[in-house]
């Protein structure tokens, strides 16, 4: 996941001297020199990486085009969101920002802007830098499972279940998981490989679309409307009931595509300056026409608690649809943060360079964060006189981004050693400012 | 509404220091009368259970929970002290009591009924028909009936929070406080029957009920009057077993009761016949009166509240006449003006069509081109004057500019251009300067941030060919149509010009020759004495002036003009403000015209009125328009509303697209048409709101100088130069 993936090094102007390398932009980067012992300062940027990319060496001496802060922020938002509503559960908070569409569309954005190298380089060094980070989580969370019983005899295939466990190297499909396992009493609840496993959906996803990238901007380029609207009309196909696939994994894979494949596409097509070109009330115009028929959808179909957009994959794909195409809009292109935003720079900058173990742990983390919390029950003083605090997800949420942030001191790292990057523990920009400031 | 551009002239009127104190006033005065206008109408769906009704009913449950003593008991139950106990009334007594009421129609006549045979009886009234019709409350009471409550709007309880039944209650109480001035401990809850009907989900309301301090009254005899049996088997209902007394259950609301009304008047004298007496409830258990006064703040409370619903029925009847007259004047004058466009369009596109006995014109005209502060656009406007297939001579007048504007135009070096400058004494007073120095007789006028097409002037000055044309309006289009407001401003121009000024021409009262892109006669234009600054409008008011001298104004389509229109809303507001005050100038000023005889007369009693009508009054009722449609899509009909606001727009779009073909523009920008219709046209009227206030509290208006950017340059119609125009755009 690339968007996740971040450059200290890259928000001020005054990076000179290979900078620009980027340990993804390899070859085409070699003849930068790089900053000697200083990795950090050259490392991170995302495989597609910076706008220098592909980096030259004549480029290297003038100051390079700045890392787009907005995008920065819309990642961090929705990380935070996401989060929130993995916890709580309240159906208006996909409404309110629709996180998955946005990091779609950011990661559309940068595969576009990738996508200026051959292809080939681009998706081996975009996967490269997914997977560690998976397989770490499929290290500790598949010896767990196996660890509390979970076996070739799970689902009464054993050969399917070895074949299977590849997923979890090469997440083409779903990885498998046990189910109804015990939990460990006060520390994570029963059934928790279902939650570990829950957000990989969006790695697969991601994976498929990295995959399918080169085509979808060669569409793209040749017929942007179509392309755009191609997912959509996918999504109402799969929702009318037009088209009814065999099996499991292709109908979710094929879903998840249709739903958010318009995201992704819309961010390639930002990145290629499509939106720029038409004139500039047709965005604010149509989008919300697009948002306004996917809200009317699942207004009509018992929105509510239980039952948001991510069981409506169609109003889903609206929704995030227009409302991406208008934060794409608005794009302010924020080189330096504005004054307001800029006390908050450190955070956005951890979040932003931790996504992936963010986004893969944060579930574990919280249905351990619950459980724990939960043992306050057993305090009588607790539940007679402060059930109220007992019952609300705010200490949770503080609870879990507490576990979050050990998360990122024990397992980030995978993320620097997918960028071939010096491990950092904790990467939230402050190092580089101080050399910076030096 | 028409549509027209004016640059602006020099600052003027209050002082800077007001600008602090008015920026809120402009948007408070309009959202207050909004924000009163919703309360008003929110409190109506209120009291008309169109808000927080509840029509669940509870099925039958089990009944083992409720004391035996009260499903045997008598229909008067009283939990007060958490005892249960009950009472019956004694025989030979019937006490007949009404549910639902009061109703406008049928309590009065049940009211006539009950006096015509002297019984007294028991109203259990709902708040929300006690809070509508008072007066039939205090009927009541002056009669000698008593009250019990039967909640405020009638939901089953037994679905209800304890403290919505509470709310119930004291809302209920409240009514009959600012009706009558009462309190009853009476209460009847909603679908309620027998007490041996009492079950396990309505037993611990009526506890709760009786907690509170009320005795809850059922019935013994239930007259089923709303099945509308028939008037014998209500009798028959309603009749109690021989010499027992009797609560018997009646509805004087709710539908149709003229057999309940005809029943009393068979089953009162029966049963009197029969030894029966006719109490109220209290008289006839012998107890002390169930009605207790309500003093001081309470019955203030109660008065206030009675008197609220009172005027928002009122309000709410006046709104919905003005929704019905601004929908029927909308729809109108979307019929009037695509009648007329088509029938001016029609005319002046046929192919013998010529404009009078003189045509074609070719006598030179003079271009004035005053300017304030334009040294962004005057070049491109000038050189725009340049390419005129038609013999001009161009007259800059610059009216005391600070940033060069002249110096810039004498650096052209261009011939046939003249720079005037003057100190600043603002734009009618530059150009009547102009006029003053100008050599021909045609004259035409534009404005420093305007650019014309090379034929532009020529087709300005065709309709010249008729001596009786006075002054010709041509067609001014926006050249910045790119971002939102652009669009929106675009769409508005392109109706403004191809439907009301087609209307306009036709009825022969075009009330304003755009600044942007106009000619005059020398002699009509010296015959009403030049331009005049006693408007913020000297555009319209020199307009209405040359119709009153008996002058035929009209427009030329083919006369393009591209304009730059404001990119902000700050800009785009102030703009408007000055559109619509200065046109309210103009209509006070010419005013007169409504008495004279003559031309004048004429375009007084046709062409002012219509003006008034659509440029003044429609746009003031229009936020009737959204106030109803969030009312619509809060309480209902939901579907309907929706359905109401898209054949709006419908017609709206159908309207715009006929002016867009009119004039051959492409259709795309009316993509923005429905976001224009939720955000745009309410910045119009609450600008209009502020100009009403304005004239209404005579204040002052100052000057505000569009910021220029320069980014029309050429007509679009020339491929190579519109792209530089677009590049000129910094990208976002």
């Amino acid at each position: 996941m690339n968007p996740p993936s971040y450059d200290p090094s890259l928000y001020g102007p005054s990076m000179t001297t290979g900078a620009a390398t980027g340990a993804a932009a390899g070859a085409s980067a070699a003849a930068v020199p790089t900053a000697g012992p200083v990795l950090d300062a050259t490392a991170t940027a995302p495989a597609p990486t910076p706008p220098t990319d592909p980096a030259k060496p004549e480029q290297a001496t003038r100051p390079a085009p700045a890392r787009d802060r907005y995008f920065d922020l819309l990642r961090a938002l929705a990380l935070f969101r996401v989060v929130l509503y993995h916890l709580t559960g309240w159906a208006w908070l996909p409404l309110v920002f629709p996180s998955m569409g946005v990091m779609f569309a950011l990661a559309g954005n940068l595969m576009a802007r990738s996508l200026k190298r051959p292809p080939v380089q681009v998706i081996r060094s975009r996967i490269r830098r997914l997977l560690p980070p998976l397989w770490l989580l499929g290290v500790v969370g598949v010896t767990g499972m196996v660890i509390q019983g979970w076996g070739p005899d799970a689902d009464g295939h054993p050969g399917w279940w070895w074949i299977h466990l590849a997923y979890w190297i090469v997440p083409l499909s779903d990885p498998p998981y046990a189910e109804g396992l015990p939990g460990i009493h006060g520390f994570i609840g029963e059934n928790w490989a279902v939650d570990l496993a829950g957000p990989l959906w969006y790695i697969r996803a991601y994976l498929w679309y990295v995959l399918l990238s080169p085509f979808l901007l060669k569409a793209l380029r040749a017929m942007p409307l179509v392309t755009l609207l191609a997912p959509l009309a996918l999504s109402a196909a799969f929702n009318f009931g037009y088209l009814t696939l065999p099996g499991e994994r292709v109908p979710s894979a094929l879903t998840d595509f249709s739903t958010f494949g318009a995201c992704w596409i819309l961010g390639m097509a930002h990145q290629e300056g499509i939106l720029r070109r038409i004139p500039r009330y047709v965005v604010p115009s149509v989008a919300p026409i697009f948002a306004a028929v996917g809200l009317w959808y699942a207004l009509n179909n018992d929105f509510g608690e239980g039952n948001d957009l991510d069981s409506m994959p169609m109003a889903q794909a609206l929704w995030s649809f227009g409302t991406v195409m208008l934060l794409l809009h608005l794009s302010p292109s924020w080189s330096e943060w504005p004054r307001r935003l800029r006390r908050w720079d450190r955070v956005i900058t951890l979040l932003n360079s931790r996504a992936v173990t963010i986004y893969l742990w944060h579930n574990t983390c919280i249905l351990i964060a619950a459980t724990m919390w939960d043992q306050l029950w057993g305090i009588d003083v607790m539940w007679m006189h402060f059930s109220w605090l007992l019952e609300s997800p705010w200490p949770v949420l503080a609870f879990t981004w507490v576990l979050i942030g050990s998360c990122i001191v024990w397992f980030g790292w995978a993320e620097d050693l997918a960028a071939k990057r010096r491990p950092q523990v904790w990467p939230d920009g402050a190092r580089k400012r101080r050399t910076h400031a030096r | 509404m028409a549509s027209r551009t004016r640059r602006r002239g020099p600052a003027k009127g209050a002082p800077d220091g007001s600008r602090r104190r008015r920026v809120p006033m402009r948007l408070l005065l309009p959202s207050l009368v909004l924000v009163a206008l919703m309360a008003m109408l929110m409190l109506r769906g209120y009291v008309h259970s169109e808000i927080l009704a509840d029509y669940r009913i509870r099925p039958a449950a089990a009944n083992d929970k409720v004391p035996q003593e009260i499903l045997k008991g008598g229909p008067v139950i009283d939990t007060r002290d958490g005892s249960a106990s009950t009472l019956r009334v004694p025989d030979n007594s019937v006490v007949l009591t009404f549910d639902d009421g009061p109703d406008p129609e049928w309590t009065p006549k049940v009211l006539d009924a009950l006096k015509r045979n002297e019984a007294h009886a028991v109203f259990f009234i709902t708040g929300t028909m006690a809070s509508r019709y008072p007066d039939l409350v205090q009927r009541m009471v002056d009669e000698g009936h008593e009250i019990g409550l039967h909640t405020f709007n009638h939901p089953d309880l037994s679905y209800q929070s304890k403290k919505r039944i509470d709310w119930e209650l004291s809302q209920n109480q409240l009514a009959l406080a600012g009706a009558v001035g009462i309190r009853s401990s009476l209460f009847r809850p909603p679908y309620s029957s027998k007490s041996v009907n009492m079950d396990n989900n309505s037993w611990p309301v009526t506890e709760y009920i009786g907690s509170r301090g009320y005795i809850t009254i059922v019935n013994d005899t239930d007259s089923e009057d709303w099945r509308k049996p028939g008037v014998d088997q209500i009798i028959r209902n309603s009749t109690p077993k021989s010499g027992q007394g009797a609560i018997v259950l009646m509805h004087d609301s709710g539908g149709d009761r003229q057999q309940t009304v005809q029943a009393l008047d068979k089953l009162i004298p029966q049963l009197k016949g029969k030894g029966y007496e006719f109490q109220n409830l209290t008289e006839a258990l012998d107890a002390p009166s169930a009605h207790t006064e309500v003093t001081g703040l309470e019955l203030w409370k109660g008065k206030a509240w009675v008197f609220l619903v009172d005027a928002s029925d009122n309000i709410t009847a006046i709104l919905v006449v003005g929704l019905a007259a601004i929908g029927s004047l909308v729809i109108g004058r979307f019929g009037l003006m695509l009648l007329l466009s088509a029938v001016h369009a029609r005319r002046t596109r046929r192919r013998d069509f010529v404009w009078g006995p003189n045509a074609p014109v070719t006598e030179p005209a003079s271009v004035l081109v005053p300017a304030y502060n334009e040294a962004k656009c005057i070049e491109s406007t000038v050189r725009s004057l340049m390419r005129s297939e038609y013999p001009i001579e161009i007259i800059v007048i610059d009216d005391g500019s600070s940033d060069g504007t002249a110096r810039i135009v004498e650096g052209l070096g261009l011939p046939n251009v003249r720079v005037i400058r003057q100190l600043n004494a603002g734009k009618p007073a530059a150009l009547n300067r102009g006029l003053a120095n100008a050599r021909y007789d045609l004259i035409v006028m534009m404005d420093g941030d305007t650019v014309f097409e090379p034929s532009t002037v020529r087709e300005l000055v065709q309709p010249f060919a008729d001596p009786r044309v006075g002054a010709v309006a041509g067609n001014a289009k926006v050249g910045n149509k790119d971002t939102l407001i652009g669009a929106w401003q675009h769409i508005e121009y392109v109706m403004g010009f191809n439907l009301d000024r087609r209307m306009y021409d036709v009825l022969q009262c075009m009330p304003t020759i755009p600044g942007a892109v106009g000619a005059f006669r020398r002699s009509a234009l010296e015959r009403v004495g030049g331009m005049s600054d006693d408007t913020l409008a000297e555009d319209t008011d020199i307009t209405m002036a040359i119709h009153r001298d008996g002058w035929r104004v009209v427009y030329a389509e083919k006369a393009r003009a591209w304009t730059e229109a404001p990119e902000s809303v700050q800009q785009l507001w102030s703009q408007r403000y000055r559109w619509s005050y200065g046109t309210m100038q103009a209509i006070w000023k010419h005013r007169r015209a409504l008495v004279d005889r003559g031309p004048s007369g004429r375009f007084g009693r046709v062409g002012l009125p219509l003006v008034s009508l659509f440029m003044v009054l429609a746009p003031l009722l229009a936020p009737l328009i959204d106030v109803f449609l969030i009312y619509g899509l809060v309480f209902g009909p939901t579907e309907k509303t929706i359905l109401a606001w898209f054949g709006v727009l419908a017609i709206q779009a159908a309207c715009a697209a006929y002016a867009f073909v009119l004039d051959r523009e492409r259709l795309t920008p009316l993509i923005s048409l429905p976001l224009q219709q939720i955000l745009y046209r309410q910045l119009m009227y609450v600008v209009l709101l502020q100009s009403w206030i304005t004239a209404l509290t005579g204040g002052r208006l100052r000057w505000q100088k569009l910021r220029r950017k320069g980014g029309v340059s050429a007509p679009p119609t020339v491929p190579t130069q519109r792209r530089q125009v677009m590049d000129e755009r910094p990208v976002r």
